[in-house]
């Protein structure tokens, strides 16, 4: 050793001991705490403050701008945020030398900054922590040679970094890494050189930042800083701030906008403190809502004119001959479809779409009808639709796109345990010693789900992720189990044989929480690890780690995504997922559980207000006399005991000409549904389609009838997160021209099929919906207050609500959990010599669904404006295809052209597919079979061919 | 963790720093796409990997390595020698040769022959560099060696016996229980043994605040990463008593009951690294280490940890850094290592010679040791003189030795000159006046005088130095080598370099330095993360307060 390490006598003799409370005195004040709080904490506690820059609560302390500097009698000063406080520690937190010292630092720092003027943030936020800091120290002249300049990287679309104004405090690094767990940015070079730097180095736009914007909300400075998305940034007291919750995903984050109300715009979103999102949100939340002020919204209904028909297809891409290709100017090009419409007064549009749908009914019969629903829109919304439906159609067939993501877990649940919400929620993972993520892309589709999950695992939670594809989330699992597609029953099966062979079965659960064991035992004898090998491609030694982690848990929890339910083996994948949970009497105790991460914002709700063919709100079964002798009292009218058509079997009604009219909210099958040749087709086939949207979408291409709508931003609600949260969204803008509320026009159209509605406000729908079922029951729109409520929820004014569900029964006949035994089955479709790889779907963390709301957010369509097929570099080194290489992709439905990105991430034989871009339609591609059970169509694997397309062509 | 620094353990999984030194070995340097395959390879973040290679020193991402790497130490102990050249105007002298790349470096350690370069990673004298440049050019460059002329040294009870069986007496004496690790520690408590590194933390009683430790398993890392310009006596420690630190740290590790010991050792002392390999070969050979060492049941294992380069890795915590894979940045303390060291647990630390003088005191007891000392001072310490004296070299003296009988011993200031200043314990210590030739080469007596022991490198310079400009270099020293975690070292190091150096070419002096140097000092010292930070700017500040007429008069 070389130089003076500075060690204190005291401190070092300081001896390590149990957790007890200490006495110490901060400026002459006796302060009792906690041994391991930290001066800053306790100071804070007794009311005093202590200056910071580097230190958030939020992260943990890394004490390096000093700034927090105080006396504790030592040779040098201590660092308050990290310094824990000792017994009989004697403190002082403004002494003159202490603040000289304090002055120093924030001058040291100022001399590198750019000047108040010139400052990125200072200039638009005004909330430049250092600055306040400097002016409270009369240090903004700071006397000091002047540093050279740094550089500015504004590659990214939303994202400026300005270097000059960075002061290395290392939140942005805590908050990338340790709270979002994306693990882009950290330090680079070393001494007066370091900067913060982006993966090895690169401009932010280049590396693999996924713009969640963490780092802007953690950084003090102008280092970090929003880019203007609608309007130049202001200070948040010049704008209105609105509390409600994310767009996007079932996660559900808490966001504030800050809206500017003269121009009608949100200016920029943040993060709001919620149990469970805590503040985070993803590149969707923060940067993805200007869709709603889209120069694209509709504004006017619309009537289609005389001359489009017979109906079809409008546009190049629908008609399929998008050939991959992104148009010039925008996503869609309306002059190409708006022609095909002329604008019509409310009335005539109303009166036009009553007058069709009845004359359907009337003349075809009320299952002549349909409706399609939307996982966007809110309980009320679900729950207005689906009794406009019922008991003004007069039929069951209403659904929605639950029946594309989550239907076959939904269908295992509901015969496992007895229901179809999660058992626990998505942070009860902290609690968890191990975690299984099945099938899920999580930090595409759930991200801040997913950075629950990273961060359990720092701290202990060990992390098995189950995926033919080696996603993101793979690179954060203790052990990645790269299955081979479509195999795994055949995996899960193999670790459900060794966790009984290894003796690790919890024999008191089983016996007296479960039922079907004994022939889940006798179906997995025949699947031992070695030929679950065989099958998956996980080796036997793996399937045997993993059963003994698994079985030898205390506590184990399962999340899952459509990598377990787009399957026409949908329902057994996740059958054996409740098998899991069951036989090692994981459910129903902190950190353990059956957790489908849910897709919308209000898939859960949508699915709990009965917008489903085959249940009322609440999951009561529309067969069940007694359930629909509830709602035909409390509807007044006679109700059909016929569950009604799914999804996918509406579409083909529409094309055998059974379904001959449909009302669709929100939602695009075109794109959605897979076999779009033939969506195509029964769509042009339907006599009458009304659709109700805020974009002229794909779907609206075919209708007769396009009602313009309100956004999520305009209107009030509730949405029900992927853990049971319901919470309120409010308007945070007017709607657009003559764009009106679906809460309005849903009962617009009910009154003129002669159900009459008269609704004041969503409130009372929520009433009534909470009254007709029972999990809800207590929550009211004043006790979800700003940051909702869990159901089931016994004293929704006091408490959060129920984390974990079932710790005493579940709510099936017997009150057991019924395990039920799968045999693995392949794929419907198995490549062969003509269509030799397997073609996997999914999303894209910038785009949602059919990209009607995120290709028309600037910040997301600038990250990933276009389409690729992602390929192995071995695939694409045998086909002679590179980066960016247009190729065509066929199978036996239909062809499409698209860009391939070369990916590590597949693996060679498989190449994986986004569904949003209605110019490569990845669902041209898809086989629409669907699994028996819950219906849904094998989104995940179906075989397709992939050549490369000449060159010239490029 | 109480106090466990939000960074520190960050990545799980093993440190990515031997597979970044296996990429550079097998490709010359660490090529953009070599490491985004390493990051895939092993599930590890890429920044992750940014933050190592532009750390350390030793890795290249720039391309590959020229065929001729010339290295040219630019700190003071070479800096106060006549024949110094700036490594920029080596560099024009090769501009034009395609094989040759020149850069400046930081302190070598090899302060006797300053001034002093390296070529190719073998070290040479800036005087034979054109003759070791050529060798390389041909291909013939030997392998240095290291210095072991034929002495012997008072703190080496084994000295004429130059066979492992002769030797570790008392490590065989401690594997058979005597002594045993409290009798042991317990002698070395009464030894006064200090830290020799530069903190002079009381050895004995570092050992047992180890030992009595539960956490488990403990380490016992052997800090040999001397980097401080002046400083290079535990070079010649290890090159020629390498089996005195190798038994210290082995009765160390019996004391506090580890079973694994490291030698970090920073990467310019390849020969000297050979050396230590050599002696854990014997040791090996012997049977004094594996599981069950001499056959007493115990497991004792020794490895050498080559530092990736940097002066801040000398400081304990960030040495600890780096040996998990991270960035070298010193940890906020407390904790300290002994109760939170590598991978969190107990971990004995102690420099080369600390290590070094255990088996003396051991085997011929305390009371002997603190006999050897002068004055009130207790025991033996090695110094590193250099700069303007006769005869540069190392010296192991009476702790407690007059600093004019040191610089005498090392043939005095050299060219017939007078004293002008010297630094008694490295580039961290204050400059002392030729006022001071009578002061107490110890703990409390350079202390008293306004500086410190530091790490034993006594720099002397003659009266015609310029030593505002010296500490100046100094101070460059120190910015350069400054990890940049903290504000008050990154930023302040800099600033004042800049103010300094500013002043200098306007022909400035003491009498100039003005009060934002003072401010800077007392911020760097209070409040700096690490002992670099804090002693930055202390030996600026004793030459602004220098009163050099005075010191002339002597």
């Amino acid at each position: 050793m070389t130089h003076a390490r500075g060690y204190d006598l005291v401190a070092m003799t300081t001896a390590q001991s149990e957790l007890r409370t200490v006495t110490l005195t901060i400026d002459g004040t006796a302060v009792t705490t906690h041994e391991n709080t930290t001066i800053w904490e306790a100071a804070r506690d007794a009311g005093i403050e202590i200056p910071v820059l580097c230190h958030d609560e939020r992260y943990d302390p890394v004490g390096v701008c000093r700034v927090c500097a105080v006396d504790v009698g030592q040779r040098t000063l201590a660092a308050a945020c990290i310094r824990t406080v000792e017994e009989g520690m004697k403190v002082t937190t403004a002494t003159e030398q202490v603040e000289a010292q304090r002055k120093m630092l924030v001058r040291l720092l100022m001399a590198d900054q750019p000047t108040p003027a010139d400052d990125p943030k200072e200039t638009t936020t005004g909330d430049n922590e250092l600055l306040s800091l400097a002016r409270e120290y009369d240090a903004i002249e700071h006397g000091l040679p002047i540093g050279d300049a740094r550089p500015l990287d504004s590659s990214n679309p939303v994202i400026e970094t300005h270097h000059d104004a960075c002061i290395l405090c290392d939140r942005c690094v805590r908050a990338c890494d340790d709270i979002q767990g994306n693990d882009v940015i950290g330090r680079t070079g070393k001494g007066y050189e370091t900067r913060i730097a982006f993966d090895l180095d690169l401009p932010m736009g280049e590396s693999s930042c996924v713009s969640c914007g963490e780092c802007v909300a953690a950084c003090p400075t102008g280092a970090l800083v929003n880019k203007p998305i609608t309007a130049p940034l202001r200070p948040r007291k010049d704008l209105k701030q609105v509390d409600t919750v994310c767009p996007y995903c079932g996660v559900g984050c808490a966001l504030t906008y800050h809206v500017d109300e003269q121009i009608n715009a949100i200016v920029f979103a943040e993060g709001r403190d919620q149990p469970a999102s805590q503040g985070r949100l993803c590149v969707k939340g923060r940067y993805g809502w200007d869709y709603a002020m889209s120069p694209q919204r509709l504004t006017r209904p619309l009537i289609r004119r005389e001359e489009h028909y017979p109906k079809g297809p409008l546009s190049a891409d629908v008609r399929g001959e998008g050939r991959g290709r992104r148009k010039a100017g925008g996503v869609v090009d309306y002059d190409e479809v708006m022609p095909a419409f002329r604008e019509a007064s409310w009335d005539e549009a109303l009166d036009l779409v009553g007058e069709r749908l009845r004359a359907i009914r009337d003349e075809h019969g009320a299952d002549a009808l349909a409706g399609f629903g939307s996982a966007k829109c809110s309980n009320e919304e679900a729950f207005l639709f689906q009794k406009l439906v019922r008991a003004g159609f007069g039929t069951n067939n209403v659904d929605h796109c639950t029946r594309l993501c989550h239907a076959s877990s939904v269908a295992a649940m509901l015969e496992g345990i007895g229901s179809a919400a999660v058992t626990t929620t998505y942070g009860d993972i902290v609690n968890a010693d191990v975690a299984i993520l099945a099938g899920s892309n999580t930090t595409a589709n759930h991200p801040v789900a997913s950075s629950f999950f990273t961060q359990a695992r720092r701290r202990g939670t060990k992390i098995i992720v189950v995926d033919p594809r080696q996603e993101r989330i793979a690179d954060h699992a203790d052990i990645f189990c790269q299955v081979k597609p479509g195999t795994d029953v055949a995996f899960f099966n193999g670790v459900l044989h060794a966790i009984i062979e290894l003796g690790l079965v919890d024999a008191e659960y089983v016996a007296t929480r479960t039922s079907g064991f004994d022939e889940l035992e006798s179906v997995v004898a025949a699947y031992p690890p070695e030929r679950a090998a065989q099958i998956s491609d996980i080796d036997a030694d793996t399937i045997r780690t993993i059963a003994r982690l698994w079985g030898e848990a205390h506590a184990g929890v399962i999340y899952w995504g459509m990598g377990m339910s787009q399957h026409t083996t949908g329902t057994d994948n996740c059958r054996c997922l409740i098998a899991l949970c069951a036989i090692t009497g994981n459910i129903g105790k902190p950190g353990t559980g059956l957790h489908p991460l849910r897709g919308q914002n209000n898939v859960q709700g949508a699915s709990d207000s009965g917008l489903i063919p085959m249940m009322y709100p609440d999951y009561q079964p529309v067969d069940d006399p007694a359930a629909s002798a509830r709602f035909e009292q409390a509807w007044g009218r006679p109700l059909s005991p016929v569950p009604g058509l799914t999804v996918t079997e509406i579409i083909g009604a529409a094309l055998t000409g059974s379904v001959k009219g449909m009302y669709a909210l929100g939602e695009n099958p075109f794109l959605s549904d897979p076999n779009i040749n033939k969506v195509r087709k029964g769509l042009a086939n339907l006599e009458f389609l009304v659709v109700q949207d805020i974009f002229l979408t794909e779907t609206a291409e075919f209708a007769d009838v396009v009602l313009p709508a309100s956004s999520y931003m305009e209107k009030l609600g509730t949405f029900t997160n992927t853990d049971r949260r319901v919470q309120l969204g409010q308007p945070v803008l007017e709607p657009p021209g003559d764009a009106r509320l679906d809460f309005e026009l849903i009962q617009e159209i009910s009154n003129r099929v002669g159900l009459p509605m008269a609704y004041e406000s969503p409130v009372e729908v929520f009433e009534e919906l909470v009254s007709l079922g029972e999990s809800m029951t207590g929550l009211t729109y004043d006790n979800l207050g700003g940051t909702g409520k869990l159901y089931p929820n016994p004293d929704p004014e006091s408490s959060d609500g129920t984390v974990v569900l079932f710790d005493d029964g579940f709510p099936t006949d017997d009150g057991r959990a019924r395990i039920v035994a799968a045999e693995w089955l392949p794929a419907k479709e198995l490549p062969d010599d003509e269509f030799p790889f397997v073609l996997n779907t999914g999303r894209l963390l910038e785009h949602w669904h059919t990209g009607s709301m995120t290709r028309r957010s600037y910040a997301l369509d600038a990250i990933a404006p276009e389409a690729h097929v992602f390929i192995s570099p071995e695939d694409a080194a045998r086909l002679g295809v590179e980066n960016d290489d247009f190729v065509c992709l066929r199978s036996r439905r239909g062809s499409i052209e698209v860009r391939a990105r070369l990916s590590h991430r597949e693996t060679p034989g498989n190449v994986f597919m986004p569904f949003h871009f209605r110019e490569a339609a990845a669902n041209v591609l898809t086989i629409d079979e669907i699994d028996p059970h819950g219906k849904i169509p094998e989104f995940k694997f179906c075989a397709v061919s992939v050549e490369p397309v000449d060159s010239a062509e490029r | 963790m109480a106090g466990r620094e939000a960074r520190a353990g960050r990545f799980p999984g093993p440190s990515l720093i031997p597979a970044l030194h296996a990429i550079q070995r097998q490709q010359g340097w660490l090529p953009h796409d070599a490491l985004v395959e390493l990051s895939r390879e092993t599930r590890r973040p890429l920044y992750e990997i940014q933050g190592l290679v532009s750390f350390y020193p030793h890795f290249r991402t720039s391309g590959p390595p020229p065929a001729i790497e010339v290295g040219v130490c630019r700190d003071l102990a070479c800096w106060l020698r006549d024949d110094f050249v700036e490594p920029e105007a080596v560099a024009s002298h090769y501009e034009g040769d395609a094989d040759a790349s020149v850069r400046p470096v930081s302190c070598l350690g090899r302060c006797d022959v300053a001034p002093a370069a390296v070529v190719n990673g073998e070290p040479v004298t800036v005087a034979r560099l054109g003759e070791a440049v050529e060798a390389a050019r041909a291909g013939a460059l030997a392998p240095a060696a290291a210095q072991r002329p034929d002495r012997t040294w008072p703190t080496d009870p084994y000295a004429g016996a130059d066979e492992t069986a002769h030797r570790y007496t008392v490590l065989r004496s401690a594997l058979a229980g005597a002594p045993d690790p409290d009798a042991a520690i317990e002698e070395l408590k009464a030894s006064n043994l200090r830290g020799m590194g530069g903190a002079g933390f009381p050895t004995g009683l570092k050992w047992g605040l180890v030992r009595a430790e539960a956490g488990a398993p403990k380490y016992v890392i052997c800090n040999a990463d001397e980097s401080e310009p002046g400083t290079f006596k535990d070079r010649q420690i290890l090159a020629e008593l390498p089996h005195l630190v190798l038994e210290g740290m082995l009765i160390g590790m019996i004391a506090v009951g580890a079973e694994q010991g490291w030698v970090f050792i920073r990467h310019e002392y390849g020969p000297e690294e050979a050396i230590i390999r050599a002696e854990i070969a014997q040791l090996e050979e012997a049977g004094l280490l594996g599981n069950d060492a001499l056959g007493g049941g115990r497991s004792l294992s020794l490895d050498v940890f080559v530092s990736p380069g940097g002066y801040i890795l000398g400081e304990e915590t960030a040495l600890i850094e780096c040996m998990e894979g991270h960035r070298g940045e010193p940890r906020n303390k407390p904790p300290f290592p002994g109760t939170h060291g590598l991978w969190g647990k107990p971990t004995l630390m102690n420099s080369v010679e600390t290590f070094a003088a255990v088996p003396a005191i051991l085997s011929r007891g305390s009371s002997w040791w603190c006999e050897q000392g002068a004055g009130d001072a207790d025991g033996l310490k090695f110094f590193a003189v250099s700069g303007h004296v006769a005869e540069p070299g190392v010296y192991c003296v009476p702790l407690g030795t007059p600093l004019g009988e040191l610089i005498e011993l090392a043939g005095g200031v050299a060219d017939g000159c007078r004293l002008g200043a010297v630094q008694p314990g490295g580039a961290s210590s204050n400059f002392l006046g030729a006022a001071n030739l009578d002061v107490a080469l110890d703990f409390d007596g350079v202390a008293a005088a306004g500086s410190m022991l530091g790490s034993g490198a006594v720099v002397v310079m003659n009266e015609d130095t310029d030593l505002l400009a010296a500490a100046t270099n100094v101070l460059g020293f120190f910015r350069q080598e400054s990890c940049g975690k903290c504000v008050p070292c990154r930023v302040g190091s800099k600033k004042a370099e800049t103010i300094l150096i500013d002043l200098l070419a306007g022909g400035g002096g003491t009498a100039d330095v003005d009060q934002r140097i003072a401010e800077l000092e007392e911020a760097l010292r209070l409040t700096s993360i690490c002992g670099l930070g804090q002693v930055a700017l202390g030996p600026v500040m004793s030459v602004a307060r220098f009163d050099q007429a005075q010191s002339r008069d002597i």
